[in-house]
């Protein structure tokens, strides 16, 4: 993190946040001072540089907050007398957004795999076995001859034996494990076990269903998500719910000779995974896409075209900022 | 085609912002180190072109 900061009437502050910056160089394209310079994205994002992916020169910056405003990733804080200009209603508003309906969720955690910037945290607690599936089982001590196969051979390791010189046994039954399966009973030598699934006979009326529920939490933090889709795109259940910062399309140059697997430049810059290399060329995934526009800077050929049609930030009151701001858009 | 290092731009790599950045970043071989120099290999490359992008001394052109 980084801040620039200067006391007059007011006191303005600017932080660079950088684990929220994905190196799409939108404020350095805007900033009315150009005192944003980015940097090499790709080598930083491949780990070969050690630097951020923006510099904030100090003696450049006017201290304006329109970077701040107009960064889709909350990478840059701008706050008067410590109050974040977000909160404040002369200033502009982001209205992308993503939420995750809690009461349509079953917590599959696709979206937490899927996420490109681990934003999702889905926690779960599954009913015990025993509530998903019922039946008696026991066994009989006389019978018992202590070989132990039932143990060996239970696939729900719910039986232990003990056994010693005298070859007594102590066995024991986790009803808590068993899945009444019945196998136990199949083989035992002695026909030694009693066992029967209660599911199989009386079906799903034994179980009470609300001891069969799935409950969980899932938690989608606000200050990481980049709004790019992947949860909408792989939730089985319609749940996750996105507008995304810009709209428009992503295009290739009509000439763009892409250099595929020799560059790759794009697909290690995109922070939305939205870009794979097939069959030695580019192939961005739009429905991931947040045209932010990182790819477009990476690519060496200028072989990638970013076309937003609009742009969702709303209450731009300051014409020079609207002058300027239309300039990310067609 | 092919690129030209520009000698008095380049320099050794030991004294290069980016370590000898170029050569990291081109995963065709076409860019060796040999005694603190930069050495090309035109047979290998690809004209990807990241070399002449990410170069920190602009050192690297097209001919």
């Amino acid at each position: 993190m980084s801040t620039v900061e200067r006391n007059g009437d007011q006191i303005r502050s600017l932080n660079y946040l950088t684990e929220n910056c994905v190196g799409c160089g939108i404020c350095s394209d805007i900033c009315p001072t150009t005192a944003i310079k980015l940097n090499p994205i790709l080598p930083i994002a491949r780990g070969l540089l050690k630097m951020d992916y923006i510099n904030i020169n100090e003696d450049d910056c006017a201290l304006c907050g329109l970077c701040a405003s107009a960064c889709p990733f909350s990478a840059l804080e701008f706050a008067i007398n410590d109050k974040n200009i977000k909160y404040m209603e002369e200033y502009p508003k982001w209205t992308h957004n993503s939420s995750i309906d809690d009461d349509t969720c079953i917590y599959c955690g696709a979206c937490e795999i899927a996420c490109p910037r681990d934003a999702i945290n889905v926690a779960r607690t599954l009913p015990q076995r025993k509530d998903l599936v019922t039946g008696e089982i026991s066994i009989e001590d006389e019978k018992c001859i202590s070989c132990g196969i039932c143990e060996e051979i239970c696939p729900a390791e719910a039986i232990t034996t003990k056994r010693d010189q005298k070859q007594i046994s102590d066995i024991k039954v986790d009803e808590n494990k068993c899945v009444y399966c019945l196998i136990c009973k199949r083989i035992c030598p002695a026909d030694a076990i009693k066992a029967v699934c209660r599911i199989c006979s009386y079906g799903e009326q034994d179980l009470d269903p609300k001891d069969t529920e799935i409950t969980g939490n899932i938690i989608l933090s606000e200050y990481s998500c980049i709004n790019c889709g992947w949860c909408q795109e792989v939730c089985p259940v319609d749940a996750a719910e996105i507008t995304k910062p810009f709209e428009g399309e992503i295009v290739f140059q009509e000439d763009f000779e892409c250099k595929g697997e020799t560059c790759h430049a794009c697909e290690d810059v995109c922070p939305c995974n939205a870009i794979k290399i097939e069959d030695n060329k580019s192939v961005v995934n739009s429905k991931v896409c947040v045209l932010c526009g990182a790819c477009a800077k990476a690519c060496p050929q200028n072989g990638i075209i970013i076309n937003r049609y609009k742009m969702n930030l709303e209450n731009i009151r300051s014409k020079s900022w609207q002058r300027i701001l239309s300039g990310l858009v067609e | 085609m092919s690129i030209i290092i520009d000698d008095e731009k380049c320099g050794k790599i030991s004294n290069c912002p980016g370590e000898g950045l170029c050569i990291k970043l081109c995963e065709k071989g076409a860019l060796k180190e040999e005694n603190d120099e930069i050495v090309f290999f035109p047979e290998n490359c690809d004209d990807c072109d990241l070399c002449i992008q990410n170069c920190p001394n602009q050192a690297i052109s097209k001919e």
